[in-house]
């Protein structure tokens, strides 16, 4: 424990050395980020002490414990959902947990990956909230707004308080928002960003329907909607990232009003539209290892020899070529496990191949 | 002679009537357009996963307030293998309702029943392959607890040990995509008498008896609860406490006028009074004494007094098409013993329903998580009974159908007569037939719009917009409207048809006219002449 402390507190040296710009709310998502909490003091003080948040989080993260649970566990959805889409990519999501940048440089270049991780995260702690919603975990969630009633015991007996993702939404916009501003081209990109993955969760909800009507018979019937998994999130806002739009801004005046705006860089390009990604500059190179921009480079990792996608040896290795090893490996196979935490496996040994980048 | 008001009311006041209870239909709609809410709303509860520490099955575990427990995501579990027999000890819990608005809410009373739906969140794994249906068994404990109780004083409501069956496809066969699985409904209570519920599951599992082992990895359940709005109840119970007087003072008034007569009442008189008892009661508002007293067979009584109104309606009109075509022999007409073949085809129906209803929602009474279609042998006797239901309805719209186009063909054959009636009587004539009509498109136009509404509800959900500040809560005025338009159909009903003591010009005794002698009344002088004139007219037409 006393590691963990004087590693955190090195961070936060770090981080005041880095501005508190750069320092961002990702940082709840790393194993362990809620060490630094004392139990001792208030919540609400813990929360004012997370000087990777920014003002308007921290109030957040005050109101109630359950809030920062909430948070982080859509930091660390997010996080492990970029790792696994990004896994066989040149950029793999790599976090760094002792500094205070969780994606390392990454994120100082308005790239498609910038633009990828904003959505992601956006989408993550709506994702998370909602869920802490329905947990009954959060008090602060709304109430269905469409019933004409003014306070919430009378709504609730009046009309009832049904509610989906809107306070999710509502509160990933509230503090995932907060830190940008419309002003800067890279705060616009973001603010876009971080509204697509938003709805990316509202357009993937499957609607359920029961009857309960006279004997159960279909004249009086209710719907709801359904989230759907993480992992489906992941891989629309992957096919996003795939297919994002390269923009710029766009300031005409109008009138009196200058209003900025994003624009495809060309005419040729379909405008963006609001679940689509944007991005304003190319992607740097993740080949080589980079310090000042924080990429570990490819050297090192695994790659397939037979695969012609991203994960094979040819394009992961940026042409540099690998090396191959024999390795024997001992696995677990044949699994069978019974629900909840019951897993019987064999060990297997498996010979094979190993491939990693020069 | 005497006839019903339908046929002696000028069509000015005919138009007045029809004109006011036009109005009274749409101020029924606007009322569940505007006013009332949605009637019923639904919520998912997402489980928390509990442990049990020990193996108390006795314990209540609850997540909010003092003494509760923290959800432990089953992920954390996953890889413990030392843990066996985890399964066992993991207790989904969802306390409800939860909280909203910083506000700690609790059921109304008003909000009258509770359905609760299970769905499973199993995600795919290729080792662990579910197959497209999967029996699971569910321990599930539902306990309450009212304002101003510890929190930990839940109190059992029922618990019980119940085999569902889940049918589980997948489409995109990649690990950690969840299962598309069918929801599966858990318990129903057909009232909300206490403040709060807790509803505590566990899936044991158990080797020897092959229990909850085909399940795959489940992530996460959630519960969707539903409930009848309170706005609804009031807006509800106020029309019902509207309609009672009413409809219970026309048939007051009603009767009366039966009773003045010399004759004793007439079948259909009776069929209308029944139709009027079966209505009203439909429209006693005991959801008043919901609010008092613990009456978890509302359902079950809403369903039985539904389908006493339905056997109600759909033996009235047999009767009432009976009863303006009879052929010959009219001294057995006034029976209703005549229309048996008719009318077993309604009781039979009715019943099958009613066995069906009693089989599902009155073994609720006794254990709300039972559902008669859980088991095949009570998925089939289900279905046999609805199916009989269906036969029924079919061989009753056949025979209704025969009897109404039997009536129309008995009317044109009298009309080609007409023009040999003198002036007054077939003015008259025209007048009744027009009237009959009139009735009868009444019922088809009410018949038409109830199926059209809705088949419009059906497709186009939920809120109708008409502009940014107007929103017409489209099923509550559906519900309402339709309401609103039976009790007005048979206060109209109730209305027309009681006996007129109006008389009618004397030229018919004028057996001077020749002219029209061949569709004189072939009445007895003897026999008590008040029954509906329209009747003797199509027996009439019958004999012609």
């Amino acid at each position: 424990m006393t590691a963990h402390r004087s590693t955190w507190a090195a961070t936060f040296a770090v981080m005041l050395l880095l501005e508190s710009t750069v320092a961002n709310w990702w940082m709840l998502g790393m194993h362990g980020s809620s060490a630094d909490l004392n139990p001792l003091s208030s919540h609400r003080d813990n929360c004012l002490k997370l000087n990777y948040l920014a003002e308007r989080q921290q109030q957040l993260c005050g109101l109630s414990e359950n809030v920062l649970t909430a948070i982080s566990t859509g930091a660390r959805l997010s996080i492990d959902e970029c790792q696994h889409q990004f896994r066989n990519s040149r950029w793999n999501c790599s976090t760094f947990n002792n500094s205070g940048n969780v994606f390392g440089g990454v994120l100082s270049v308005h790239s498609r990956e910038t633009a990828f991780i904003y959505a992601i995260s956006a989408a993550g702690v709506a994702y998370a909230v909602t869920r802490a919603c329905s947990r009954g975990e959060l008090n602060e969630c709304s109430c269905d707004s469409r019933v004409r009633v003014r306070k919430t015991k009378k709504k609730w007996q009046w009309g009832g308080c049904s509610e989906d993702i809107r306070f999710g939404e509502k509160f990933s916009r509230d503090f995932v928002d907060s830190k940008e501003t419309g002003d800067s081209p890279g705060g616009l990109m973001n603010l876009h960003n971080n509204e697509a993955g938003r709805r990316s969760i509202r357009s993937r909800m499957e609607r359920v329907c029961k009857c309960h009507g006279m004997s159960g018979s279909c004249s009086v019937r209710v719907c709801w909607r359904k989230l759907p998994p993480f992992r489906v999130l992941g891989e629309a806002l992957a096919q996003a990232y795939e297919g994002a739009t390269q923009v710029r801004l766009s300031d005409k005046r109008r009138r009196h009003t200058k209003s900025k705006r994003l624009r495809a860089v060309s005419r040729e390009i379909k405008p963006p539209n609001r679940t689509d990604l944007v991005y304003l500059e190319e992607s740097p190179d993740y080949c080589e290892r980079n310090d000042t921009m924080g990429i570990p480079g490819t050297k090192g990792r695994v790659c397939n020899r037979t695969s012609p996608g991203l994960d094979g040896c040819r394009l992961l290795c940026c042409g540099r070529g690998h090396n191959t090893r024999m390795k024997e490996v001992e696995e677990k196979c044949q699994c069978k496990f019974v629900w909840c935490c019951k897993v019987q496996c064999q060990t297997c040994r498996v010979r094979g191949e190993e491939h990693t980048c020069k | 002679m005497q006839g019903t008001i339908v046929e002696n009311l000028s069509g000015r006041k005919l138009s007045v009537l029809v004109a006011l209870l036009l109005i009274a239909q749409v101020v029924c709609f606007l009322i569940g357009g505007l006013i009332a809410p949605t009637p019923s709303s639904a919520y998912n509860v997402l489980g928390s996963n509990c442990v049990d520490p020990g193996n108390n099955t006795q314990k209540w575990f609850y997540t909010r307030g003092e003494g509760s427990c923290k959800n432990r995501e089953l992920t954390n579990y996953r890889d413990a293998e030392s843990m066996l027999e985890m399964a066992n000890r993991v207790v989904f819990v969802f306390q409800i309702p939860i909280p909203r608005e910083n506000v700690i809410l609790d059921y109304s009373r008003w909000q009258q029943n509770l359905i609760g739906v299970l769905q499973f969140d199993i995600a795919y794994h290729s080792e662990n392959e579910m197959k497209p249906r999967t029996t699971i068994t569910i321990d599930a404990k539902l306990g309450y607890r009212n304002k101003g109780d510890p929190d930990d004083a839940w109190k059992p409501y029922a618990s019980s040990v119940e085999e569902r069956s889940l049918d589980c496809v997948i489409d995109s066969k990649k690990s950690d995509y969840f299962y598309n699985c069918s929801i599966v409904p858990l318990f129903e209570l057909g009232s909300l008498h206490h403040d709060y519920y807790l509803l505590n599951i566990r899936l044991p599992v158990d080797h020897f008896k092959h229990m909850n082992e085909g399940l795959g990895q489940l992530e996460s359940i959630y519960l969707i609860t539903i409930n009848q709005n309170g706005g609804f109840t009031k807006v509800w119970v106020s029309l019902k406490t509207v309609f009672f007087p009413f409809i219970i003072g026309i048939m007051i008034w009603f009767w009366k006028r039966v009773h003045q007569l010399a004759r004793p009442p007439a079948l259909l008189e009776y069929m209308l009074i029944f139709l009027g008892g079966a209505l009203t009661l439909l429209n006693a508002p005991l959801e008043y004494l919901t609010l008092y007293f613990d009456m978890p067979f509302m359902l079950l009584l809403g369903d039985i007094k539904q389908g006493i109104f339905y056997a109600a309606l759909l033996s009235f009109w047999l009767v009432f098409a009976g009863e303006h075509m009879m052929v010959q022999e009219d001294n057995r007409h006034n029976h209703l013993r005549v229309y048996w073949k008719h009318l077993s085809a309604v009781g039979v129906g009715c019943l099958s329903l009613f066995i069906f209803d009693m089989c599902e929602r009155g073994i609720q009474l006794r254990n709300p998580f039972y559902s008669i279609w859980v088991t095949d042998i009570g998925t089939n006797l289900a279905l046999t009974f609805i199916i009989l239901a269906g036969i029924s309805a079919g061989v009753y719209f056949l025979f209704l159908s025969y009897m109404i186009w039997k009536v129309f063909q008995n009317i044109s054959a009298k009309r080609s007569v007409l023009p040999g009636m003198s002036a007054v009587r077939r003015l008259h004539y025209e007048g009744v037939i027009y009237r009959f009509k009139f009735l009868m498109l009444a019922t088809l136009l009410c018949a038409a719009m109830t199926v059209v509404g809705f088949i419009l509800g059906q497709v186009a959900e939920g809120r109708w917009k008409w502009d940014e500040s107007l929103e017409i809560e489209y099923t509550s005025a559906f519900f309402t409207g339709v309401y609103g338009m039976w009790n007005i159909y048979i206060f109209a009903l109730l209305c027309l048809y009681a006996p007129s003591h109006k008389k009618w010009p004397v030229e018919s005794e004028s057996h001077s006219n020749s002219v029209s002698e061949e569709i004189e009344f072939s009445r007895l002088p003897t026999e008590p002449s008040e029954i509906s004139s329209l009747a003797s007219f199509a027996r009439k037409a019958a004999l012609d």
